[in-house]
This record gives C-alpha cells, structure tokens and sequence, in this order.
C-alpha cells in the first residue's frame, strides 16, 4: 500500500556498499554520455566566451534544407505510420484470435531482430533493384510465360515507394512487441463484455481495445519516430540509390565525406530533430496521462480467442509473410549473390562457389577483422551494457530520489540525439590527450555503450518492473544484505528480460554504422563501416558475403544463448 | 513471560499523498509485544496497520518515536539510528508469499539460513525439518508455480519459521487462500505458535481471524491505536462505537445523558424512554451517547420479562443460518434491533414480538466518533 508514498521527513542514512556500487555506475554511465555530448555544445555554440548562434545560421543556409526536412518527416511518417498499422494487426490478430501458433507466434514477428538491418538493406537491394533484383527477375520470368515482357522492373527498389516499404519492414518488430504486451496485459473479458452487449467485432475493437491499448501504441509512436529518425542503414544503402536524402545521411556525409567535416552543421541539423523527438515524447506523456486505462489485474485472465474459421490460415500467412519478406527475402539474396560470385539474377546453380566467403572471412585480413570486431565489441559491449542496465534500472526501482531520476534521465538521453552525435563528442572527449583513444577498439566500446543505452536501459526496466517489491524484501528480512538480494533474487529473475536486452543490444553493436561512421578507421574497423565501404567501390559479391556473415555470425550466437538460457524465457520479455 | 521483544514508543509517519495532502499513518503509537505473545493489529484498510508492521520490520523509514527489538534500538528519531531489515533478526511473511519464483521450495526456505552462513549440512537439515513441520515436506523440490495456495502459505510459513526467529511479523497471510484452508492453516498457526513459543504481530482486517489468533488486539484507526486489549474485553467492552461495530454486531439506541446515579449507573433519555445503564465512565449530563448490545445479548419473548428492558415491536425479516436464527425487529420508525436466537424457530413478518435485553448488557459509548466502519474495509 504505502510503496508509492514517500516519508515526508527522511534521516541522514550512510551509503551501503551496494548503493556506492550502484551510484558509481549510475555516474561513470552519466559521465560516459553527458562529457562528450557537453563538449559537442561547448565547442559550437561557446565561442570566446559567449554564446554563438552560427551553427543554427548555418543549418538555416544549408542548401534544400526544405526537401531534406519534407524528405525526413515523409518518410518518417509514411514507414512509421505503416509499422504502426501492420505490428498491431499481427499482435492483435495473435494474441485474440485462434491464427496464434504456440509459443512460435512470439518468436516469428521478431526474428528480423536476428539481422543487422545494415544486411538487410544490402539484402534488399540485390533482390529489389530493377534490373538485377531477383525478385523482379523471378516475376519477368513468370510474366514471359503468359506473354508479358518487361526489360526492368516491375518493381523498383530505388524508389519512394521502396524505401518506405524496407523502413517500415524493419521499424514492425517495435510496434509488434509493445502493443502484444498491452494485449496481454488487458484484461479479456472487457472485451467479451462488449461482446455480450452487442457490440460486434469491429465496435468492440474500436471502442474498447484500441482506447485501452492506446498507452502501448503511444508508446510506440514514441520509438517508431526515435528508431526512424536515427536509422541510417536503409537510407544510405537505398535512399542514396533513389536519390533521397534524409537527416540523417546528410549529417554523415557532412561529417565523414566533407572535408574539413562539418560539425557544427551536422549538430545543428541533430538538434531539429532532438526538439522534434521532444515534442513527440511530451505530446505522448500528455496523451498517456489524459486518459483512463484499464490495467492489468493480478492473475492473468486468459479468454477465448476469436475464431478465424478459413481466414486462420490468411491470417497465419500474414505472420509467414512478414517473416519472408523481412529475413528470408534478403537473406536469400544475399546467398545467392555471394554464392554466385557476382549479382546477376541469372543463377549459374552448377557453380557456386564458397570463394567469397573464404575471401571475405579469410583471405582478406581487413574484412576479416572487420567482421571479427564487430562481433568482439557485441560480445564484450552487450554484457557490460546489460550489466550497467542492469544497475541502473535496480537503483532506480528502489530509490525514489533526485539522482535516480537523473541517472535514469540520462541512461534514456542518447535515444534523443544521435549517435553520429555522440561518436563526434567522443572524438572531442576521448580521441586526443589525456586519453588519447583515437582509432582504438575501446574508443568504439565505450561510444557504443553510451549510443545504445536506451535500448538496454527499457529492456531492463521491462525486466526489473516484474520483480515485485515484495520479494526483495522478503529476502531483506530473511537477512540479506542489499547485493547479496541483488545477485541472488533480482538478477535471476529479470534474466528472461536481461537476455533478450542483451540479444537486442548484441546486434545492434554488431551491425553499428552510427559511431562506426565516425570512429572507426583502419585500425579499428567494423562490419558496419566495411559493408558501406564495399557497396560504395559496388563489389557485390563481397558485400553480400560480410553481410551473410554478419548475419550467420549474430543469428547462430543469439540462438546459442537462447538455447542456454531458455528455461522460462521468451524473447518477448524485451519489453 | 513479561520480557518485552518489542517495544514501540511514539511512533510517528506521515505520507504525502499525490495531490499533496499529508496522511499520519502512523500518529503517536505506542505498543509492547511480551515474549511468545500474538498481538493482532486489527482495523480496515488505510488505518496504518500495516505501515506499522512494515515499520518495526525495517521496510518502511518512520519520522519519529523509537522502535526497540530484544531491547535494542532499531529505529530512533532522536538518537537518528536505523538499523537495516537485514540485521534485525525477525521474519516477516507478506500477503503475496514472495516466495521467489526461480527457487524450488527447499531453496526458498533455505535462503535465510544461507544469508546467516550456516553450514551445509545443517542447511540441510533444518530445511527439511522445518518443511516437514509445516506439512510440505513432499513440495522440497517444487518450483512455487507449482503448488496450490494453500501449498504456497506453508512454504513461506516454513521460511519464516526455518532461522528460529523469536519475533514474527505477518502482513494478511491468509486473505489470499479458499476460506477452508483458511480456517485450516489458521488453528495450525495457533498451534505452532504455542509450540514453539515465538512472538507474533498479525495484521489483518478480519475480525474473527483476529478474535482466533490473538492474545491482545490492537484495533486502530486512522494510524492511532484505539483500543488495546485481549480479544474478550475488546469485544464485550468495546471503548468506542467504532470498536463495538468493527468487532462483530452490534445494536445501538441514541440518547443522552440525562444524570449519572449514585451507583454508578448512568440514566440515558432515549427515544424509547429513560434508561439506566451501568457505566464505568463518567459523562456530563447532556452528552450524547449510544447504549450498545450483542444481538446475541439479547432475546425475543411474547411478553415482558421482570427485570429486564423490554420493548415492543414487529418482525421485519426472521432468517435461519444454521448456528442461529436472525431477527430484524422494527421497535419504531427509525429504531430497529437485531437479535440473534438459538432456537431455530422462524418468526412471519409483522408479528408482534419483544426484545428484551438485561441492563447489564449494555455499554454506555459516547456518541461522537466515528460513525459505524467503512463498508468496504
């Protein structure tokens, strides 16, 4: 009862050790974040010791900053608005009607997680590109036999239509596993109330569960815009192929293909969309706490599903069909591509060869080791990540104070602002005396930790929000102390949780092409800058092959790591 | 028997609520609990019952007053000392078991001895015993997802019992299983608690659960203690209309005072006439009070009977429970009595009937106060 309430007059209390050791990472976290965004502000707009708007002057100056904005905000909005769509007819049609297939409908929706986007942006430009694609290849020829000939097409990856298509293909699993988790969580038998009062299928999805699962949609609006302003994979693989420019490639190419590199431009432009975010974030607090919601219970009601009758399996095949187009489509690409030795959609079955592969993954140290760091900094930066996540959120849960909000502020900051701008604070902060970690690996560790912290820190928060408070202090009172309570009650049980943050974070560092952008160059190589590299100089072969690898390398550990630590798991306690 | 294992002395907290507003949850409580004694704190939901429990077992931060534990200072305003809920030596069991979910039985009741540094082997054994104790030796295995309620309750009954604690604090154990295990697990705790002599504070807003366990009720209300006594005086001696109505039935007749007797007595001005009623407490003539009696205190006669108060009424409802036969009893418009008889014999309505009630069943409380309880304690 009293657990929401705080004690109006509190008595000076020492620190426990536990607690030093939560504040210590809650601050190196803070600082880690905090220095080198401050020496990005600090740099640009304190100029001799007084406040200077050039930058602001000039992103107003930059040239087609209107279709840059119109470009952004389309695209945004259209592949957002699509995932938004799409992720709740998959939730709702697994979690309420008889089309769900076992614990396989929790996994399916999310198994595109398993593929670096950057892969599969590359995937779908060798089967989605208008001459060579295979998919538009595969369809000409079954066109020819009822005697329609096309020379291109008829589909055309390189364009509007294209890139909202693959945005949006990659923006569903959010959508997907949030507003599943609000279905869960209501309550069944308010819909079947409505039911039993007349209201027939589409009035009491209309005017019980949308209203009551608002607050989870919301929340996905909040982070299908976050995702979508951030995300850089797509359009520089597919938007520069359709001539789209978005915030977010003109900001690198201002800062990597520009030289001297724009920086102040490119913080200028991250800052749009920082205020952008913000409003959106506000808009979706003030929409949350305007309404009545119902919530969860304490048992979990489970009420009969809706039955489909024939269109069960159309609606399974919309579950398939996402699962094809968004992993299998590409990946198939990008086999074939590899296999075959160079991207032409005319297979030569007989002679494929492994050639690229051993070339990629062997012969060539460079990409070899590119791939290998990239898998390195997932491993090491995942864990560390989760820990510090971890942490964090468990000092959050348990102490109500002003430092808690701001450590937690701080661990959400970064989804906010860009990680290109972040990597360029960390090569103001960190690549130069004292710390001189210019084209290091830990320079890289830290950026990404820093960059993807969100990610970790709500999964986390997912996590430790389902240990009750009363089993801590059961075990207080049973002669815990606060870390042995931690080790021994907290960190079992938001395992489930933990893994699947971890899982999310592993690929995310693996596939990096946001602080790699920046940070990484010959001496500390990733797979992410490597893939951009090869697709710029158009070896399509070797591209495809980093990107399969990439692919083989992520999805076979996440699977190993599921396979050790599924006992009550799911992938679908991310959230 | 007279060693004191806890003692509270003035204690106070107060929460802020969302809109700002401060609640005392805790206003001024003073409590001692004697060696292997039950108290039960008794009162509806709000009251601070629980905020007082979760208190003395560390997990709420009072503002003022001093909470001791075998003599020891656990919490002190003054002195500015709070000792952590590890490090004070008592087990709680709380409404919702926490039993923690990842751990078999056997590791959920091991978990505190473990936490001491006991050895393995007697990890062990003491587990076991203490399983085989509570009934469940057969669940050492089991995940808690596994077990029935009733199965859940024991396990976390056997944590609580397994370090041998001489004090323990239970948060509404049993609001959470079927009423016949209920009353099953509830002797077996008055057992164990004879039998292995520790203390206990019992929190609850079940009043026969209270009358059951407890050597002394504490009934609060409004985070203050207002009456503290062993489970017949509360009930035959209530201080207050508030007590009278949360402990069992009561019927009551408004008056006021209109002189207080020579021996004692009281001569109250009701609607039904002058009643004389002996009253332990003086009160100034004028003050209103209500004169209250058990249903079970008083009985329905077809005529007057010497000696005692009668009045005439009608049948309104006469219903058989089984153990008894109830009696709404219409005295006047605004006035009616429930009584309660043995004889199993139903009355038709509109049958003209009286109540007659011995003076020396009525109790004389002021009127002011609270007026009945919350329905939905």
């Amino acid at each position: 009862m009293p657990s929401k309430q705080r004690g109006v007059k509190t008595l000076g209390s020492k620190l426990t050790p536990f607690q030093a050791f939560s504040l210590l990472v809650g601050f190196g976290t803070a600082f880690l974040i905090l220095y080198p965004f401050s020496r990005v502000l600090v740099r640009l707009f304190w100029v001799d010791g007084s406040l200077n708007i050039e930058p602001f002057r000039n992103v107003v100056q930059l040239p087609n900053l209107g279709q840059l904005m119109f470009n952004t905000f389309t695209l945004v909005i259209a592949g957002g608005g699509i995932a938004l769509v799409v992720g709740f007819v998959l939730a709702w049609l697994n979690e309420r009607t008889d089309a769900r297939m076992g614990g396989l409908t929790d996994i399916l929706p999310l198994l595109p997680f398993v593929m670096p986007v950057i892969a599969a942006s590359a995937g779908w430009v060798i089967i989605g590109a208008p001459r060579a694609g295979y998919f538009n290849y595969y369809i000409r020829e079954v066109l020819d036999l009822v005697g329609i000939h096309l020379k291109q097409g008829p589909f055309d990856i390189f364009t509007w239509y294209g890139l909202i298509f693959v945005y949006a293909l990659y923006l569903i699993p959010y959508p997907y596993l949030l507003i599943s988790a609000g279905l869960r969580n209501l309550d069944p038998s308010l819909e079947e109330q409505a039911r039993v009062c007349g209201a027939g299928l589409w009035k009491t999805l209309r005017r019980v569960t949308l209203p009551n699962v608002w607050p989870s949609i919301a929340g996905s609006a909040l982070i299908v815009a976050t995702i979508g302003f951030a995300m850089i994979s797509v359009p520089i693989l597919i938007g520069t192929g359709a001539d789209i420019q978005v915030i977010s490639t003109r900001i690198v190419r201002l800062l990597n293909f520009t030289y001297p590199p724009k920086t102040a431009e490119a913080v200028g432009l991250s800052v749009v969309v920082l205020i952008v975010l913000v409003a959106i974030w506000r808009l979706q607090a003030r929409l949350i706490r305007g309404g009545r919601f119902a919530t969860i219970g304490g048992r979990a009601a489970r009420g009969r599903r809706i039955e489909l009758g024939k269109w069960r399996w159309v609606a399974r095949s919309l579950t398939f069909g996402y699962v094809f187009l968004a992993l299998i489509a590409p990946l198939y690409g990008l086999l074939i591509t590899s296999l075959n030795g160079f991207w032409s959609p005319k297979t030569r079955w007989g002679q494929l060869t492994l050639e690229h592969f051993r070339t990629v993954l062997w012969f060539d140290q460079k990409t070899r080791d590119s791939l290998f760091n990239s898998v390195y900094l997932g491993l090491i930066g995942a864990t560390i990540g989760m820990i510090i996540a971890a942490t964090i959120s468990s000092y959050v849960q348990r102490s109500t104070g002003k430092v808690s909000v701001f450590i937690d502020g701080v661990a959400k900051l970064p989804a906010a602002v860009s990680g290109l701008i972040i990597a360029v604070g960390f090569i103001l902060a960190f690549a130069g005396p004292p710390f001189k970690l210019h084209g290091t690996m830990l320079i890289l560790l830290l950026a990404f930790i820093a960059t993807h912290m969100p990610s970790g820190s709500i999964a986390a928060d997912g996590a430790a929000s389902q240990v009750g408070h009363s089993l801590m202090e059961a075990a207080y009172v049973s002669g815990a102390s606060e870390s042995r309570t931690f080790w021994r009650i907290n960190i079992p049980l938001m395992l489930p949780g933990l893994v699947a943050g971890w899982s999310l974070l592993f690929v995310r560092y693996a596939g990096d092409f946001q602080a790699s952008a920046i940070l990484s160059g010959t001496s500390n190589q990733t797979a992410g800058k490597k893939i951009i590299e090869i697709y710029e100089m158009g070896s399509y072969a070797y591209l495809a092959a980093l990107a399969m690898g990439l692919t083989l390398v992520t999805g076979t550990i996440i699977g190993v790591v599921f396979a050790l630590t599924r006992r009550r798991s799911s992938i679908s306690s991310v959230v | 028997m007279a060693d004191v294992v806890v003692e509270v002395r003035n204690l106070q907290k107060t929460f802020k609520r969302a809109d700002g507003t401060l609640v005392k949850a805790i206003d001024d409580v003073s409590l001692s609990v004697r060696s292997g004694e039950c108290i039960v704190l008794l009162g509806p939901s709000g009251c601070g019952k629980t905020t007082l429990l979760r208190s003395i077992a560390g997990l709420e931060k009072p503002e003022d007053g001093e909470i001791l534990i075998n003599s020891e200072t656990m919490f002190s305003g003054d002195q500015r000392i709070e000792i952590p809920p590890q490090n004070r030596a008592l087990s709680m069991i709380f409404q919702s078991y926490a039993l923690w979910p990842h751990m078999t039985a056997f590791d959920n009741v091991a978990f505190p001895l473990r936490s001491r540094k006991t050895s393995k082997e007697e990890v062990a054994e003491r587990v076991n015993q203490t399983l085989e104790m509570v009934g469940v030796p057969e669940l050492a295995g089991q995940h808690p997802s596994d077990m029935s309620g009733g199965q859940q309750q024991r396990v976390a009954l056997a944590r609580a019992l397994v370090a041998g604690d001489d004090l323990i604090l239970l948060d509404e154990p049993l609001s959470n299983v079927d009423a016949k295990v209920r009353d099953q697990l509830r002797r077996e705790l008055v057992e164990m608690q004879r039998e292995l002599n520790f203390s206990a504070i019992y929190v609850t807003h079940d009043q026969i659960e209270a009358m059951e366990l407890a050597d002394r009720i504490a009934v609060m209300e409004l985070g203050k203690i207002v009456q503290l006594g062993p489970p017949r005086d509360i009930y035959e001696k209530p201080s207050t209309r508030y007590v009278a109505n949360f402990i069992g039935t009561v019927n009551e007749l408004p008056g006021t005072v209109s002189s207080m007797n020579p021996d004692g007595s009281a001569a109250v001005k009701t609607q039904l006439g002058i009643v004389n009623v002996p009253s332990e407490e003086e009160f100034p003539e004028g003050s209103g009070v209500v004169l209250a009696f058990r249903p079970e205190r008083c009985s329905i006669s077809p005529q007057q009977v010497d000696g005692s108060l009668n009045w005439k009424g009608s049948v309104n409802t006469s219903s058989f429970f089984g153990s008894h036969t109830e009696h709404h009893i219409k005295i006047s418009e605004d006035i009616s009595f429930i009584v309660w008889q043995a004889d199993p014999k139903q009355l038709t309505h509109d049958e003209e009937v009286w109540v007659t009630v011995d003076h020396t069943n009525l109790r004389v409380l002021p009127f002011e106060g609270h007026e009945g309880i919350d329905e939905n304690h």
